[in-house]
C-alpha cells in the first residue's frame, strides 16, 4: 500500500513545476540552459531547412536607397525636434549631444522604470551637464561614476541617467502659471510606485489654493533659484498635472488629496535623450562600439504563421533586431549552435518602444510605447500610448513605423511598415507590413558586450 | 532510453505539426493534447520529463520562455492529476469535456504568466472555435497516437 502511495505520487511532475516558478524569479540561472534544450530542439526544423531551398537575395538597390532616405529623415527629425524649445533656456556656450536610450531599470515612481542606459561611457560624457533633457522637457540628472547609485560604477561603463521619478533623484524647484494669472510654487519629487503619475508635487507656496485645483493638465515648468548652485534651468517643463482625489458628488466640491505630475513621455518609449556639453570648444569623443550586423538565414517554421527559425554564425542574444531587406522583422530569442527562434513583429505580445515619423515635413516624430493586439501576415493593430509633446486632440497622423530602443541589441530606427491611424482613436495605429516567404538572407544586429552599470 | 530519444525527438515536433493541421483548417491546440496525455494516460514517474519534452515543443512555436511553457503545461496536469481514476479508459464525454475545459484555461493560464513574469505570448489569445475542435478531434486523435511511439512507450497500465 504504501508502495502505490509513493508511486503515485507524482513528486516529478512538482519538482519541475517548482524549477519552472524558480526559473522565472531567476531567469540567468535558467538562461543558458534553456538555450541548450531548446535549440536541441530545433534541430530538426533547422536539418528540415536544408532542404527548403536556397535563401532569396537582398532586396534592389533602389528599395534600399529608399529605406536609407527614410532612416535619414527620421533622424535628422529626431535630432532636430530633441533639442528644439531647450536651446534658449540653457546657459549660453552649452552645446547638445542627442545620445541613444539603450534599456531601462529600477522601478520609480508611477511603478515606471527610473533609470536610463545611454549608448555612451562615462568616461565620453564626463564633461556634460548633468541636466537631461527631451524637446524643452527635463528628464533627469546624468549619474557620474562613484557617487550616489552610480557608487559602484567605472568611467567605462555605459553612463545612466536618473529620472526625475526614482526616489533618489534630486527634488526640482517647479512653478505653475494660470491662463487667468498668478502662479503657484511647489517642489516636485518621485511619486509612490503605486502612484497614477511618476512624479508628485508638494512644499506649496499657496496650499491653500493648491487644495482648490480641480482641473487637469496644466504645465509644471522648472523656476530658477537664485544663488542657488546645482539647480536646473527654469522654464523647462517637468510634466502636466494630474488631480488625484475623490470625485465631487452631485451638488458638492470634489475633494482633491493630492497633485501629481505626469511627464510628457513614458520612459519605456524613451529612444533619445539630449545631453548638454558644458565645454563648447570639446569634441564629442566616440569610442563606443556599435551595433554589428551578422549575416544570417531565415526560415518560416513549419505550421507557425509569423515565427521563424534563424541560423547565424555567431552565437545571438535575446533581444536582437533581426533586419531583413532593410526592414524590421521582430527580436530574437538566441539559442545554442548559432540558432535564434525569432517571432515577427505582428506575432508579437511583447512591449515595443517605437518611433512614428508624420508624412508631414516638419511634424515631430512621436514617440510610442505599443504592444500589438491584433496581427497577421502583413498587418498589425497596434495599442500604444505616444508621448505628449504634441497635444492629444491632434490625433495621430499617417506615416512610417520604426523601432524605438527595445534594448542593446535593438536599435533605434529600423524600419517596420507603413502607419494609418484608426479614425476617432488616438491610442491605435494599424501598421502594414511587407510578406516574405521561403527561407532569405537576412542580418542579426548585436551589440559587443561591455559591462553595463548595475 | 531510447523511448525517451523518441519522446524528445518526436514530442516537440507535434506542435509545429499541428500547426500545419491548422493552416488546413482544423486549429488543434498541441498544449491540450500534452495535457490530456499527461494528466489521464502517462506514467506518473516520468511526468517531469514528459512535461519538459512538451514544453519544449511551445517554446518553438510561442515567444515566452520555457519555464511558462512549463507552468501553463503543468498547472492543468498537476490539477487533473487526482482525477485520474475516474477518467481512466475511454470516457469520451469526459475527455471531450476536460479537453474544452483545458482549451479554456490555457490561454488564460498563458495571459496570467505573461503579465506576472512580462512575458506575454500570441496564445494568451482565446479562441472558442479551438475549444470546439480540440473537443470533437483531440480524444479520437490521442486515441490513435496512444498506441504509436513515443506515446505508447509512457502509457501507464492502470492507474494507482
Amino acid at each position: 500500500m504504501l508502495r502505490q502511495t509513493r508511486a503515485a505520487f507524482p513528486a516529478g511532475l512538482y519538482g519541475m513545476l517548482l524549477i519552472a516558478v524558480f526559473g522565472l524569479t531567476l531567469p540567468a540561472l535558467v538562461l543558458p540552459v534553456e538555450r541548450v534544450l531548446v535549440g536541441t530542439a530545433a534541430l530538426v526544423p533547422r536539418f528540415l531547412g536544408f532542404w527548403s531551398g536556397k535563401p532569396a537575395a537582398a532586396a534592389e538597390p533602389a528599395v534600399l536607397d529608399r529605406l536609407a532616405a527614410l532612416r535619414a529623415d527620421l533622424d535628422a527629425a529626431v535630432r532636430y525636434h530633441d533639442v528644439f524649445g531647450a536651446e534658449s533656456l540653457m546657459p549660453a556656450g552649452w552645446r547638445p549631444e542627442v545620445r541613444v536610450a539603450v534599456a531601462t531599470g529600477r522601478r520609480g515612481g508611477g511603478g515606471q522604470p527610473s533609470v536610463v542606459q545611454l549608448d555612451r561611457t562615462y568616461a565620453e560624457v564626463a564633461d556634460c551637464s548633468e541636466f537631461v533633457t527631451k524637446g524643452n522637457a527635463l528628464l533627469g540628472f546624468l549619474m557620474r561614476p562613484g557617487i550616489g547609485l552610480a557608487a559602484d560604477d567605472e568611467p567605462d561603463d555605459f553612463a545612466r541617467v536618473l529620472l526625475l521619478n526614482d526616489r533618489t533623484a534630486p527634488r526640482v524647484a517647479a512653478a505653475m502659471t494660470f491662463p487667468e494669472g498668478g502662479t503657484l510654487r511647489m517642489i516636485v519629487g518621485p511619486a509612490a510606485r503605486v502612484d497614477a503619475a511618476a512624479l508628485r508635487a508638494e512644499l506649496w507656496d499657496d496650499p491653500y489654493r493648491a487644495s482648490r485645483l480641480r482641473a487637469d493638465g496644466d504645465a509644471v515648468h522648472t523656476v530658477k533659484l537664485p544663488g542657488v548652485v546645482g539647480e536646473p534651468p527654469g522654464g523647462l517643463l517637468i510634466g502636466r498635472t494630474r488631480i488625484w482625489g475623490y470625485r465631487a458628488a452631485e451638488g458638492k466640491e470634489s475633494l482633491a488629496i493630492a497633485v501629481l505630475v505626469a511627464p510628457p513621455i513614458d520612459p519605456h518609449a524613451l529612444s533619445h535623450v539630449v545631453l548638454w556639453r558644458t565645454d563648447a570648444n570639446a569634441n564629442a569623443v566616440d569610442t563606443a562600439e556599435h551595433v554589428v550586423e551578422h549575416a544570417a538565414t531565415v526560415w518560416d517554421l513549419p505550421g507557425v504563421r509569423g515565427r521563424h527559425l534563424l541560423a547565424c554564425d555567431a552565437a545571438v542574444p535575446d533581444g536582437a533586431a533581426v533586419v531583413q531587406d532593410g526592414l524590421f522583422l521582430g527580436s530574437a530569442r538566441g539559442l545554442s549552435y548559432g540558432l535564434a527562434l525569432v517571432s515577427s513583429f505582428p506575432m508579437s505580445r511583447q512591449r515595443w518602444s517605437l518611433l512614428l515619423m508624420p508624412d508631414e515635413a516638419g511634424e515631430r516624430p512621436r514617440e510610442l510605447v505599443g504592444r500589438v493586439l491584433e496581427g497577421r501576415e502583413g498587418f498589425a493593430l497596434i495599442e500604444c500610448e505616444a508621448d505628449r509633446f504634441v497635444s492629444r486632440a491632434a490625433g495621430m497622423p499617417n506615416g512610417y513605423l520604426f523601432t524605438g530602443s527595445n534594448g542593446a541589441h535593438c536599435p533605434a530606427g529600423l524600419l517596420l511598415g507603413r502607419v494609418t491611424a484608426v479614425p476617432g482613436r488616438t491610442d491605435r495605429l494599424e501598421v502594414s507590413l511587407p510578406v516574405h516567404r521561403g527561407p532569405r538572407a537576412a542580418a542579426v544586429m548585436m551589440r559587443p558586450e561591455r559591462r553595463s552599470g548595475r | 532510453m531510447r523511448r525517451w530519444l523518441l519522446w524528445f525527438l518526436i514530442a516537440p515536433q507535434t506542435f509545429l505539426l499541428t500547426g500545419l493541421v491548422r493552416d488546413l483548417g482544423v486549429p488543434l491546440d498541441a498544449t491540450v493534447l500534452h495535457c490530456l496525455f499527461l494528466a489521464f494516460f502517462a506514467d506518473r514517474r516520468a511526468l517531469a520529463g514528459l512535461l519538459l519534452g512538451a514544453a519544449l515543443g511551445r517554446a518553438l512555436v510561442d515567444e515566452a520562455g520555457l519555464c511558462v511553457h512549463i507552468l501553463v503545461i503543468g498547472v492543468p496536469v498537476a490539477v487533473l492529476l487526482p482525477l485520474r481514476r475516474w477518467f481512466f479508459g475511454q470516457r469520451w464525454i469526459w475527455q471531450a469535456t476536460t479537453a474544452a475545459l483545458i482549451a479554456c484555461i490555457v490561454p488564460r493560464l498563458a495571459g496570467l504568466c505573461g503579465r506576472l513574469f512580462d512575458q506575454h505570448s500570441v496564445s494568451a489569445t482565446f479562441d472558442g472555435y479551438v475549444v470546439v475542435t480540440s473537443a470533437v478531434f483531440l480524444p479520437p486523435l490521442l486515441w490513435c497516437l496512444r498506441v504509436v511511439p513515443p506515446f505508447a512507450a509512457f502509457e501507464e497500465d492502470e492507474p494507482a
